[in-house]
């Protein structure tokens, strides 16, 4: 304001354009103009609209690489192929996995003999602390390839037990883990089962039914505690 | 300038050094008991002397020189301490020198560029500081407002090698790291002084002489800030690429995969900057006459084959065939001779007369510097390139008689060029009065 205060020499001012010109800066911003350069007319004003894309479709496939091959970006993922190389040097050797067999357990078995291994008293007899499972492993490997119907004593309490064929329909190396972990868990104490032992007994005992608790019995005594 | 006179006459020394070396070491390669009975000219040693005379010795002092002059011509830097800048250059050559004398000893680390001894790592550093940071006190005290693209590339290189070079000799010489992560700061070390800084300076250089010789101006200024971008922000992250298969974590080597083919961005860019700057008005048939950007072509040839090349062979199935063979070899070549070297010579080529006053003295030298490097330097990169892909698949191994013939003629070159240069320095070396434009 103060230097249109000074310029007020100029007979054109009104109030009412505070932010206009004067004439003789009007003349000089458009001879600005004028002398400006023109537009530029070379042969790039379309081609960066097709590089945008061109290098949209970089970062596309970047995104989706690093996506597939990222190994979930864990620290311990250190080698794209390593899946792809087990399979290719044939089977490996079977190591009893106690973890995978306590996933089995509960989804097979826990529904009657419960998660705790407990069992349901008068119903379901128990795992924990039983006699059962632990020592000789072909009782528990039969027991669980081809089932047990009859009455049963587990620690003095007396069942009536109908245990269908459940690991006829699993792997060997699946009956192994799940023995493996019923007789590692809940404090039981027996040797983990290989599945070649799985295999020989399910060879062994052929398309059978049910074991009697007296028949499996006299095959593998109890052991004494 | 006497700084900038005195970085070129350093860098042709050890451009000369480097190039008796690796003569001595491609002949090795073909009679390995050629001077074996000396210990101190074993293969090992001369090869990583060559090697580091070459980068921080030619490469090194030439960046010093050409990124002072470029800076303080674009800035208008009236350079007035100069004689800081003359100290950094005797503390660099001087740590230099024993470093390589050290190596030539025996005393010698494990990784490539970082073998000279650590002791003289700290010197290097602050030798760096003075005499390569002036870049940034011109970009500082610019007195126009306008920033050419020249100018962003010499600032961020500046910046690059202090850092990668302090967190490396950190991280894997004084206080090593657990020894998986030492190899991958040590590649993303590399990877940084090659694209970062080496890179990024013969890229202002090109930016500028080209601009400056056709006398046009960058055909797409807003795209060079895009590709300036990316460029940084891409390259220090391209490393993991040259440790596929390595036990790194594999989402790392991914992202050196993926970040090798961002590259394209910032590589696309340029091409369209010097394609569009050159093309115009019958520009390729004038650089060719011109001296300088004729080196610059060959430059810009060269640049557009090895990142093409790092692109391709960043990924993992090509990857596996080339890696630990002459192919890498060569790639590195390509960089370091046929893009870096190339576009310096062009530089000294512009600067040097203008820095002394006077005229190049011998037409004919610099023609037969031009063909015999353009020729041995390229001829050796294509050879090991050819040569290297079948080793990887077969693991039969090269012929190195070639190798031999190409770096011979690489020093037929860098000799016409020293006793040009040479001449040329001293003639304004006995005339006391600085009458130069600088």
């Amino acid at each position: 304001m103060s230097q249109h205060s000074q310029n007020n020499d100029k007979p054109n001012r009104s109030f009412g354009e505070q932010g206009g010109l004067s004439d003789s800066r009007l003349v000089e911003v458009h001879s600005h103009l004028a002398r400006d350069k023109e537009e530029p007319s070379e042969g790039f004003s379309i081609l960066p609209i097709v590089i945008v894309f061109i290098f949209c479709g970089f970062g596309f496939w970047a995104g989706v690489y690093l996506t597939r091959n990222s190994g979930g970006f864990s620290a311990s993922s250190f080698d794209l192929d390593a899946p792809k190389l087990a399979a290719d040097n044939g089977p490996k050797a079977f190591e009893p996995d106690v973890a995978k067999g306590e996933k089995l357990f509960i989804q097979q078995c826990a529904a009657c003999h419960q998660a705790t291994g407990l069992g349901v008293p008068g119903a379901f007899p128990p795992l924990a602390g039983s006699p059962w499972p632990v020592g000789n492993e072909e009782r528990v490997i039969k027991i669980v390839l081809a089932g047990l119907a009859g009455e049963i004593e587990v620690n003095g309490q007396k069942y009536v037990g109908n245990m269908p064929n459940i690991g006829a329909g699993l792997k060997d190396a699946q009956v192994a883990n799940i023995v493996s972990y019923v007789r590692s868990a809940w404090g039981n104490k027996g040797e983990p089962v290989m599945d070649t032992k799985v295999a020989e007994v399910r060879k062994a005992i052929g398309g059978r039914g049910q074991y009697s608790p007296k028949e499996i019995l006299d095959q593998h005594p109890l052991e004494s505690k | 300038m006497m700084p900038v006179r005195l970085f070129f006459a350093s860098a042709l020394g050890w451009l000369i050094i480097s190039s008796v070396l690796g003569l001595i070491v491609s002949l090795k390669l073909q009679l390995p008991s050629f001077m074996a009975g000396c210990e101190w000219f074993t293969y090992g040693r001369l090869q990583v002397l060559q090697q580091n005379a070459f980068t921080y010795g030619w490469i090194a002092n030439a960046i010093f020189g050409v990124n002072l002059w470029i800076m303080s011509a674009l800035a208008r830097f009236e350079f007035k301490d100069s004689w800081l800048a003359v100290c950094g250059w005797l503390g660099w050559n001087l740590a230099l020198t024993f470093g390589l004398g050290a190596i030539l000893l025996g005393h010698l680390n494990g990784y490539s560029l970082l073998q000279m001894p650590k002791e003289v790592a700290p010197a290097l550093f602050i030798s760096f500081l003075f005499a390569a940071l002036w870049p940034a006190v011109a970009f500082v005290r610019r007195p126009t407002g306008h920033v050419f693209v020249s100018q962003w590339y010499i600032i961020g290189a500046s910046f690059v090698f202090p850092v990668a070079f302090g967190i490396t000799q950190l991280l894997v010489v004084w206080y090593p790291t657990s020894g998986v992560l030492q190899a991958l700061i040590h590649s993303w070390f590399i990877q940084n002084i090659q694209l970062l800084w080496i890179g990024a300076s013969a890229i202002s250089a090109m930016y500028y002489f080209i601009s400056k010789e056709s006398g046009r101006t960058i055909s797409a200024y807003y795209l060079a800030t895009v590709g300036f971008w990316t460029y940084f922000l891409f390259a220090g992250w391209t490393a993991p690429a040259s440790l596929l298969g390595a036990p790194i974590p594999v989402w790392i080597q991914s992202v050196g995969v993926i970040t090798s083919l961002m590259m394209l961005v910032p590589v696309i860019i340029l091409g369209i900057n010097f394609f569009g700057t050159l093309s115009y008005n019958r520009g390729f048939a004038g650089a060719w006459n011109n001296t300088t950007l004729r080196f610059v072509l060959v430059g810009m040839v060269s640049f557009a084959i090895s990142s093409a090349l790092n692109i391709i062979f960043s990924t993992r199935s090509l990857n596996a065939i080339v890696r630990f063979t002459d192919f890498t070899v060569g790639q590195q070549q390509l960089v370091n001779y046929g893009f870096v070297s190339m576009v310096l010579f062009g530089a000294a080529y512009y600067i040097l007369p203008r820095v002394t006053g006077a005229f190049w003295p011998s037409a004919k030298l610099v023609h037969l510097h031009f063909w015999s490097s353009a020729l041995g330097g390229l001829g050796l990169a294509l050879h090991l390139l050819i040569c290297g892909y079948p080793t990887g698949q077969t693991g039969l191994v090269s012929y190195y008689i070639p190798v031999i013939i190409f770096v011979l003629l690489q020093l037929v070159g860098h000799a016409a060029f020293a006793i040009n240069s040479f001449v040329m320095l001293l003639a304004s070396a006995r005339n006391p009065n600085d009458n130069t434009h600088a």
